[in-house]
């Protein structure tokens, strides 16, 4: 240590990296974060203090960050050692938290907007805004009886616990229109929810016992960048990596085995390997015996509908290409299957996350280590979601909450009737850029009465708002954050004060009810003060005690910490189904309108009009609408492109950064060509995300077509966002 | 000399994913340039990878030689430093320099660049670069010492500069096996 700096809470810490790892050049990981600080700034008197953070986006790793403030001000951020997944390291995004908090391009204080999308604003106190917000919820009610005109659109821009809380609000004003379901994953969910009971997968740091390890639809290299290391780690110790895509990702690039594959058609390979498994008696008839229902009908469906010829037909993956795979999965003990979320994302997205399930129950690799078939997990969400739960004034008006489904969100708020929609609170969302059919949408946003929108950012839905409210980052506010994928629970303690004068989404429910319980006594349950420390507190149970091991949350204050148990999925064979066991014959499928077994279902066809598939896969250096506005990932890459197969390239006379124009019938984006032949020949790849200041919205050509599952486990079935078909043009 | 570090970067374990470069800014805390970047040397469907680069620390470091004001100088451990203080913005060492490793501030119109995280050194520590790559693909090495056989000085299809001796050895990837759709 070179600064004589006064370093608060140092000795704590020094107690706490007596248990953390050291870096392997022998000094501590402590000295490593405050030799982040030059000597020249960590002069005499002043205070360097450590924080510990979590990364509460919506991102397979929800990393736990270690924070260095100095003098107040956030100077330098790095992975905490302390968990074994997150290892000490961030990705791009995460590093560049110095400067999204500090970023010039933040909210700063609440404006009302004279015209909406004119960009008029104007500048107005919190109370001003709460005013306009509370008179506005008042008279919806006096004028329709309820509080149902006011509909709430938060999904996953923050996942914090307390995040929740904005749903509490709504709530404490009586019954409202919620947008829900998930865009993401429910057709996987619900596939799993039918074969399994639910969706638990093994811990991810657990890859590395795997001998034989299909990443199939998944980019971890961009989407999970932690879980490469694990995903090494296996290749190092002898397990064959394979990856199975329409795209040759950068994970793809790192594995043993690449296999391209037809977009959409996941589930006709994993059913002819599952009939090359039982043809040749590779299956594992004493686990299904035990442990499943259905292995017979099954069997029978694949004898009698799956040939390898029309699974190599219907893929474009050649047969003996198929037998090699389905020989080497079924033979190699344990094998691990990753199923991503895009290849999920079709209108048979469910079905084929059933027929790839299948492969792993009957080869007999659920509930072991090195094995299963990991999709994500929610086991360690048992919180008491006390932000969220507020009970609803007395005499509010209407029966209950109505659901509008968030995956199409445009169309349903413009055919809500009896009482219309008028009024919209978005937080923690990015519609404008985010949702299908953004023209819909903004058609939406043209009708209401008012749009409240909460945000860091001048984001498009921002634009489209008559009022925007300032919020805090994580950095700024306390919280608690656990993952989808791996098993550590994360304190995200404040760090810094609220930059300028943003406040946490909770603050604002708090203050809101003030002003409309001023303005109307009783009309607001939401508790109008409290301390947000003490409300992290609120959120733990009994149950994440139990779970993490711990028996005060305060503890975590010393650092993340990890389940104690179910770190291997399904490993007691309870399975949460009706029967109780693995259901190859779902009735709970059926009563949903799916066939029981997983089967076949057709997939989504190009037409001439219309001949390529565009897929919109996540980008590497943001998390949907978030990070890619920011100046340092700008430096590594500010321009969109479309990625187009070099045979499509020729036919249409495009050259490489050829200004391409992409369309269908809604819409259509004009961006520079990129060719490569990593995509496929029938498929254009466009990476999902918002750019400051581009006119570049892929969303323009997607249309809001419903993925075939997601109803039972979500409340509305998925997004097909990746089953658009388009046609291309050269400008 | 004795000593002489640099880097040994695996194209076989880096995934491209940035975190290097943004995790130098978040040290360095750059405002608006970058002391560290990864090439993308990938061509159509041949994978070959991501080349990390900041200061190579060479051997025959141009900067020192172009400097007229002597910012640049060498340690005992090889990597080249700069002192600010003379500097009168001149520029000659980015013309010399073959990585375009010397960058100017855009504030002070000065030179700035990649230290080696020196002061991390000193204490027994990894650069932050180093330190934060998830998958393990950078490495501090000493050139002068035995180094893993299959590390080399050059790589096909991109060329290093070579005549100043830079101070950086690349493993190459494996690239997977492939099958492209049919039809």
């Amino acid at each position: 240590m070179k600064q004589k700096s006064v370093v608060s809470r140092r000795t704590f810490l020094k107690g706490a990296a007596a248990t953390v790892a050291t870096v392997s050049f022998g000094g501590t990981f402590f000295d490593f974060i405050f030799s982040g600080l030059s000597p020249a700034v960590a002069a005499e008197n002043s205070t360097v203090e450590l924080f510990r953070n979590a990364c509460p986006r919506n991102c397979y790793d929800t990393c736990a960050i270690l924070s260095t403030v100095q003098d107040g001000v956030l100077k330098k951020v790095v992975g905490d050692p302390a968990s074994t997944y997150t290892r000490g390291t961030l990705c791009a995004k995460g590093f560049s938290y110095t400067r999204s908090v500090y970023s010039p391009d933040r909210i700063k204080y609440p404006m009302r907007q004279i015209g909406r999308g004119s960009g008029n604003w104007q500048r107005i106190s919190w109370d001003e805004a709460y005013t306009e917000i509370a008179q506005n919820m008042l008279r919806l009610k006096r004028e329709y009886g309820s509080t149902l005109p006011i509909c709430l659109n938060k999904y996953s821009g923050n996942f914090d616990i307390m995040h929740y809380g904005i749903e509490g609000m709504l709530t404490s004003i009586g019954n409202t229109t919620r947008a829900t379901g998930t865009p993401c994953w429910p057709a996987g969910i619900d596939a799993q929810t039918f074969d399994f009971g639910t969706i638990v997968c093994n811990d991810p740091e657990d890859i590395v016992n795997s001998k034989y390890l299909i990443i199939w639809g998944a980019n971890p290299a961009w989407c999970s960048v932690h879980s490469m290391y694990f995903v090494k780690e296996a290749q190092q110790r002898g397990c064959k990596v394979v990856v199975i895509d329409p795209i040759l990702t950068q994970t793809a690039s790192k594995a043993d085995l690449y296999i391209q594959i037809k977009s959409s058609t996941d589930g006709a390979l994993a059913l002819g390997m599952a009939r090359y498994i039982l043809d040749h008696n590779l299956y594992d008839g004493e686990w299904l015996a035990k442990n499943s229902k259905g292995a017979e009908e099954f069997f029978s469906y694949l004898k009698n509908n799956i040939t390898l010829e029309w699974a190599a037909e219907k893929t474009g993956i050649p047969q003996h290409i198929i037998e090699m795979l389905a020989r080497e999965y079924a033979t190699t003990k344990p094998a691990n299957i990753w199923i991503g979320y895009g290849m999920q994302r079709h209108t048979n997205g469910g079905q084929n996350v059933r027929a790839i399930d299948a492969l792993a129950a009957i080869t007999g690799n659920i509930g072991k280590s090195g094995g299963g078939a990991q999709y994500a997990q929610l086991e360690t969400w048992g919180f008491k979601y006390h932000a969220m739960s507020q009970s609803k004034p007395a005499n509010s008006g209407g029966k209950e909450d109505r659901a509008i489904n968030i995956n199409n969100f445009g169309a349903e708020v413009l055919n809500a009737q009896d009482p219309p929609i008028k009024m919209l609170w978005i937080a923690c969302r990015g519609p404008m850029t985010q949702d299908p059919e953004t023209a819909v949408v903004k058609k939406a946003f043209e009708g209401m009465d008012l749009v409240v929108t909460a945000d860091l950012y001048m984001t498009p839905t921002v634009e489209m708002s008559d009022i925007v409210l300032p919020v805090t980052t994580a950095f700024e506010t306390p919280g608690v954050n656990v993952s989808y994928w791996h098993y550590w629970l994360s304190l995200n303690e404040q760090a810094i004060k609220p930059m300028y004068e943003s406040k946490n989404d909770v603050t604002i429910a708090m203050e809101l009810s003030a002003k409309l319980n001023e303005l109307e006594q009783g009309s607001c349950t939401f508790p109008t003060s409290g301390d947000l420390q003490e409300w992290v507190g609120k959120e733990f149970s009994e149950g994440i005690y139990k779970q993490f091991g711990i028996q005060d949350w305060q503890e975590l204050k010393k650092g993340p910490v990890k389940a104690k148990s179910g770190l291997i999925a399904w490993q007691d064979g309870k399975f949460r189904t009706p029967s109780g066991k693995y259901e190859l014959w779902s009735a709970e499928a059926e009563k949903y309108g799916h066939f029981p077994l997983p089967v076949y279902v057709e997939e989504m066809q190009s037409t001439d009009k219309y001949p390529l598939r565009c897929i919109t896969p996540h980008w590497k250096l943001s998390i949907h609408s978030q990070f890619q506005n920011l100046d340092w990932m700008a430096a590594v890459n500010n321009e969109p492109h479309i990625e187009i197969h070099p045979k499509v390239a020729a036919k249409y006379h495009i050259k490489d950064n050829d200004s391409v124009k992409m369309f269908n019938d809604i819409g259509y984006i004009t961006l520079p060509a990129k060719i490569t032949e990593t995509v496929s020949p029938d498929v254009v790849a466009v990476y999902e995300t918002w750019y400051k200041n581009k006119k570049f919205n892929v969303n323009y050509t997607v249309k809001a077509i419903p993925a075939d599952m997601g109803k039972k486990a979500t409340g509305a079935p998925g997004i097909a966002f990746h089953d658009n078909f388009v046609a291309i043009q050269k400008m | 000399m004795q000593k002489q570090l640099g880097f040994l970067v695996d194209l076989g374990k880096c995934v491209g994913c940035r975190g290097c470069e943004v995790a130098c800014s978040n040290k360095h805390q750059l405002d608006h340039l970058q002391y560290r970047r990864i090439m993308n040397i990938n061509k159509e469907n041949q994978v070959l990878g991501f080349l990390s680069l900041a200061c190579n620390h060479c051997i025959n470091p141009e900067c020192i030689r172009v400097c007229k004001e002597k910012c640049f100088y060498k340690r005992r451990d090889g990597v080249v430093l700069y002192n600010s203080q003379r500097c009168n913005g001149c520029q000659r060492c980015i013309g010399a320099c073959p990585f375009q490793a010397p960058k100017v501030n855009p504030r002070t119109k000065k030179i700035s660049k990649c230290d080696f995280c020196f002061e991390q050194l000193d204490q027994g520590l990894e650069p932050t670069c180093v330190a934060s790559c998830i998958v393990g693909a950078l490495q501090v090495i000493d050139i002068m010492q035995p180094i893993p056989v299959y590390a080399q000085e050059a790589l096909p299809n991109f060329s290093i500069t070579q005549f100043t001796k830079p101070s950086i050895r690349v493993i190459l990837p494996r690239a997977p096996q492939c099958f492209w759709r049919k039809g």
